[in-house]
């Protein structure tokens, strides 16, 4: 049965064999959609494993009680010496610059990734991209940050991008010994997930992308599935043929699974070819925000063998399983009965979801964050089985409205035709409903937070003021700003104000409440500061007319995290009773205001660096947190990709979807073609059933997405849901366009089966 | 009694359609050649001949669906064989109808949606097209089938579904390509009655294609094609 399965795939004529091809060409699109999706998930991962040794963290951080989990390093034991090892981050024109500070303890001291051997005092190491910054940028800007010489540059195994911002400076062990912070290491992290700070953006990003590019599986799989089932009816009349002589079912299964092999097998192939046809292209593709490396998309022997293995076998099941829905008689291939229609009861996970989402919003978030997590997972996820399980009941629902009350031919087809199959009709979608979903939900979440930031404002006074923190960081406060750091922050062009801001001390007395615009409580340290220095820097706020102190709530001490930044601007602080000087006080902020130029930003936060290389953190005030900024960058960048790629996929399996559809019904369209039945009216059909769901869904799921997004802002963060920016639009509607040119381009076929001169009428 | 038709010999005020000197190949193949046939108003012609004489050739050739490679085609003296393709589709959907031996029903669509389709082509509203539609259901005996799926229906329906659908726009010309070629001898002479009388109520011109003697018999004159050409058996309408 084998060698006729064989036979009868391989030499059916001309109509065979264009069967065969296409079917091995959809598969090779859909396997070198697989192979990409798995590439990218591993070059995430490669991204991160080579970042990881920025993760290290000492095991005896000097001074290091306060923040985070136990300082762990250490996967790759080694026999070298210790080396003296501070990781901080600064940031240069809204890139981070990942700097290591490093200090040997002996002749063999632990040299990282990338170099040949480490820096002494006063040298650097520079990655290219930085190196090329340091040429063009005048020093004052930039290179006086660091100081020494670079004495050469950082290699592309020790960098997670090749446009990575990242310095490895030579101290010496005496300098880093005093450092707060710093500690010696014996080797290096191989996982950016060890728990240390988050130098080069990595950190959590890999995990969440990960997660978001699996989204991207969903709709692949059902290409490849959609592929499969390509010519079904075609095959099935055959099938009919060969149990009139005589065969028995189980026959006709092997005769099945050999052909779908036959398509199956050609198609892997070619689609590894395709892989690594475009392969070198997409690496350009920032799907991190940052390009990789060229060969990260590499795929590994398993994700090969499972390929190889797995789409025959699954092209073999998806045979069989489609036999299973017709019933092969001698007399010929009918199918079941219509399928029984989905119930209503499939929206009930969705309506759940969403009602327990809009529950928490009624009553306010749980208590802990155990059960924060496990309230907002539960309804996330009631979502999105929801969207699945309910896709196909609101597909029928629609088009048998639709077909219910049109005069038009095209709609009244299109909609029978819908109602009449409605898991089939959503079966070639059903991928990109989860991956619009997850990705609408993370940019809703994204563009709210990062709206709150104000950072993507340049023109508010925040986006032009400077702050250098010092409570918020590791280190503790600094005692004391030297009055020359002053002087010369004054002096800069464009500076137009500089305040500090000194912790206040316990029992200060006030006139009034201090504003707790974040709800952190009493737990913080409050801020004292000079009113006439205030009035310099407006962006942290105001003085009460005549006050000589003010007392600053936590939302500037502390950087807000959720709470916009443009609050504290226009907050009137309560003023403080204070006497003593403020020279005496620890320093908790530095802020200077500046005219918003480029040139006087960088050359304030040049001077800030200079005098506190290692305490601190330097940001522009709107951006709240530049590693947490540049994250949700960074994942807003990945769902918008991960969008658009869902949408083309979704294009792909739509494509496929209707050549099969046209080829299933091109007798009864022939005939209708032939009775006068114009070609556009069958095109509007086959564009209405496979372009309207794709819109409808696409539509409905970013809408859902963002109601769940809304709904989880309200309720966690307190945050009303901002519509996402320009990009997302012009995205989704690329994304649309394309998917649609897909199926478009599959119209010519439409015209080619149903020319009246080649129906058969008898 | 002539036994070749020719177009000179039918009064031209009584034809309705016609065919002089038609040929057509299927490209090493011919299948007509030479083929001249008038069909007067309200007249009901079956085209006979064997398997692969050229019957349905000629048919697809009248209706507008294939264009002869040399001959002419008129409908109510009009040349119609040098019309683009858009314009020919539309006389076909406005002018003409067709019944074929199966498979011409769209699956999805309930048997009086079947109907109604020629109507909605045409732009009429649902609901009138729809009402136009079930008056052919007790017309031809099929009652209480209105809300049923072709794969619900008896072949005799089915057909009975697909004549109401070709005669529902009141075509001037039905064509119909061995309606009864895939029903029993009895379903079969039912359609035809009912297609016949249908036909002959409305004035509507039928050319009947069939290899069957019997459904031949329900016609007003008979013509053959053989080899690619067109022998009447039986008188042409009168001058």
């Amino acid at each position: 049965m084998i060698r006729f399965g064989l036979r009868l795939s391989t030499r059916g004529g001309r109509e065979s064999l264009t069967r065969i091809v296409v079917m091995a060409l959809a598969v090779s699109v859909g396997v070198a959609m697989l192979l990409l999706t798995l590439g990218t998930i591993n070059g995430l991962g490669k991204q991160n494993a080579r970042g990881a040794w920025m993760s290290t963290r000492p095991s005896n951080e000097v001074g290091f009680s306060n923040f985070g989990p136990p300082p762990r390093a250490s996967s790759t034991p080694s026999n070298a010496s210790p080396t003296w090892w501070y990781v901080g981050t600064d940031q240069f024109e809204n890139q981070i610059i990942a700097r290591i500070d490093v200090a040997a303890t002996g002749a063999h001291s632990l040299v990282p990734p990338g170099i040949p051997h480490l820096p002494g005092p006063g040298q650097f190491y520079a990655s290219p991209a930085l190196a090329e910054l340091l040429r063009t940028t005048p020093a004052r800007d930039l290179g006086d940050r660091f100081g020494g010489a670079e004495i050469g540059t950082i290699g592309a195994s020790a960098l997670p991008s090749p446009n990575d911002l990242i310095i490895v400076i030579g101290q010496s062990a005496h300098t880093l010994s005093r450092i707060t912070g710093a500690g010696t290491i014996t080797s290096f992290a191989t996982s950016s997930n060890s728990g240390g700070p988050d130098t080069s953006g990595t950190t959590g990003l890999q995990i969440v992308l990960g997660v978001l590019a699996l989204v991207l599986l969903f709709p692949v799989l059902v290409f490849i599935g959609a592929a499969m089932r390509l010519s079904a009816a075609r095959r099935e009349q055959r099938f009919a043929a060969i149990r009139l002589a005589g065969a028995t079912m189980r026959q006709v299964s092997v005769v099945a699974t050999i052909e779908a092999l036959v398509a199956a097998i050609p198609g892997v192939v070619l689609g590894f070819g395709l892989y690594f046809a475009t392969e070198p292209a997409l690496v350009h593709v920032p799907f991190s925000g940052q390009p990789l490396e060229s060969g990260d998309l590499r795929i590994g022997l398993i994700n090969v063998l499972v390929v190889v293995i797995g789409v025959p076998l699954a092209a073999a099941v998806v045979a069989r399983l489609a036999l299973r829905r017709v019933q092969v008689s001698p007399l010929g291939v009918t199918r079941r009965v219509t399928p029984r229609p989905p119930r209503a009861y499939r929206v009930i996970p969705l309506v759940t979801g969403i009602a327990e989402l809009a529950y928490f919003v009624s009553i306010g978030r749980p208590a802990s964050a155990g059960g924060q997590i496990q309230a907002y997972l539960l309804g996330f996820f009631l979502i999105m089985v929801g969207l699945v399980l309910a896709g196909p009941w609101l597909t029928m629902q629609g088009s048998k409205f639709m077909a219910q009350r049109t005069s038009r031919v095209s709609l009244l087809l299109a909609g029978r035709r819908l109602s009449d199959n409605p898991r089939g009709a959503f079966r070639a979608i059903s991928g990109l409903i989860l991956a619009i979903f997850v990705t609408s939900v993370s940019v809703g979440v994204i563009s709210t937070i990062l709206t709150d930031h104000g950072a993507t404002s340049s023109t508010t006074l925040a986006s032009k003021t400077v702050t250098d923190q010092f409570a918020f960081s590791r280190f503790g406060d600094v005692s004391k700003v030297p009055a020359s750091v002053i002087t010369t922050l004054r002096t800069i062009p464009g500076v137009t104000g500089v305040t500090t801001v000194y912790v206040a001390p316990k029992g200060l007395k006030t006139d009034g409440a201090i504003t707790d615009i974040n709800g952190l409580g009493g737990s913080v340290q409050y801020g004292l500061v000079s009113c006439a220095q205030l009035a310099s820097t407006p962006a942290l706020g105001r003085c009460h007319p005549g006050a000589i102190y003010a007392a600053l709530g936590d939302d500037v001490a502390f950087m807000p995290v959720t709470k916009s930044v443009t609050i504290a601007a226009s907050t009137i602080w309560p003023s403080a009773q204070f006497s003593n000087g403020l020279n005496r006080l620890p320093v908790q902020l530095v802020a200077v205001a500046t005219n918003g130029s480029l040139s006087s930003i960088e050359y304030v936060e040049t001077v800030l660096d200079r005098a506190f290389p290692f305490e601190g953190s330097t940001s522009l005030f709107g951006e709240v947190n530049p590693n947490a900024g540049q994250l949700l960058k960074e994942l807003q960048t990945s769902s918008e990709v991960i969008i658009l790629a869902s949408l083309l996929i979704a294009g792909c399996s739509l494509a496929v979807a209707m050549a099969a559809g046209v080829s299933e019904r091109r007798r009864p369209f022939s005939l209708l073609r032939l009775s006068g039945a114009p070609l556009g009216v069958l095109q509007r059909v086959v564009a209405l059933e496979t372009a309207g769901p794709l819109l409808v869904i696409a539509i409905a799921s970013a809408l859902i997405g963002f109601l769940a997004s809304y709904l989880f802002l309200k309720s966690q963060l307190g945050l009303t849901l901002r519509p996402p920016g320009l990009t997302y639009y012009l995205i989704v509607v690329s994304g649309l366009v394309g998917a649609l040119s897909m199926i478009a381009s599959t119209m010519p076929l439409l015209d080619r089966v149903t020319r009246p001169e080649d129906a058969r009428t008898e | 009694m002539s036994l070749i038709t020719s177009p000179s010999n039918v009064a031209t005020k009584d034809v309705l359609i016609e065919a002089r000197d038609v040929e057509f190949d299927f490209g090493q193949t011919p299948a007509l050649r030479g083929a001249n046939v008038s069909i007067g108003q309200g007249e009901i012609l079956a085209v006979m001949g064997p398997s692969g004489s050229g019957k349905s050739t000629l048919l697809h050739c009248l209706a507008g669906i294939l264009v002869p490679k040399h001959g002419e085609i008129r409908l109510s003296g009009e040349r119609i064989d040098n019309f683009a393709e858009n314009r020919r589709g539309a006389l076909r959907r406005d002018t003409f109808g067709f019944v074929f031996q199966f498979g011409q029903l769209v699956p999805e669509l309930t048997a009086e949606e079947n109907v109604a389709l020629p109507l909605l082509l045409n732009g009429m509203r649902r609901n009138d097209a729809l009402g136009r539609a079930r008056e052919w259901f007790s017309r031809l005996g099929i009652e209480g089938m209105e809300r049923r799926r072709s794969g619900e229906l008896s072949g005799g329906q089915a057909q009975r579904v697909a004549l109401a659908r070709g005669l529902v726009a009141h075509p001037k010309v039905l064509f119909a390509d061995e309606p009864t070629g895939s029903l029993d001898s009895l379903t079969g002479e039912l359609v035809m009655e009912l297609l016949v009388t249908a036909a002959r109520e409305d004035g509507t011109t039928v050319v009947l294609v069939t290899h069957e003697p019997r459904v031949a018999a329900y016609a007003d004159r008979e013509v053959i094609v053989r080899d690619g050409r067109v022998t009447s058996l039986t008188p042409e309408p009168a001058p």
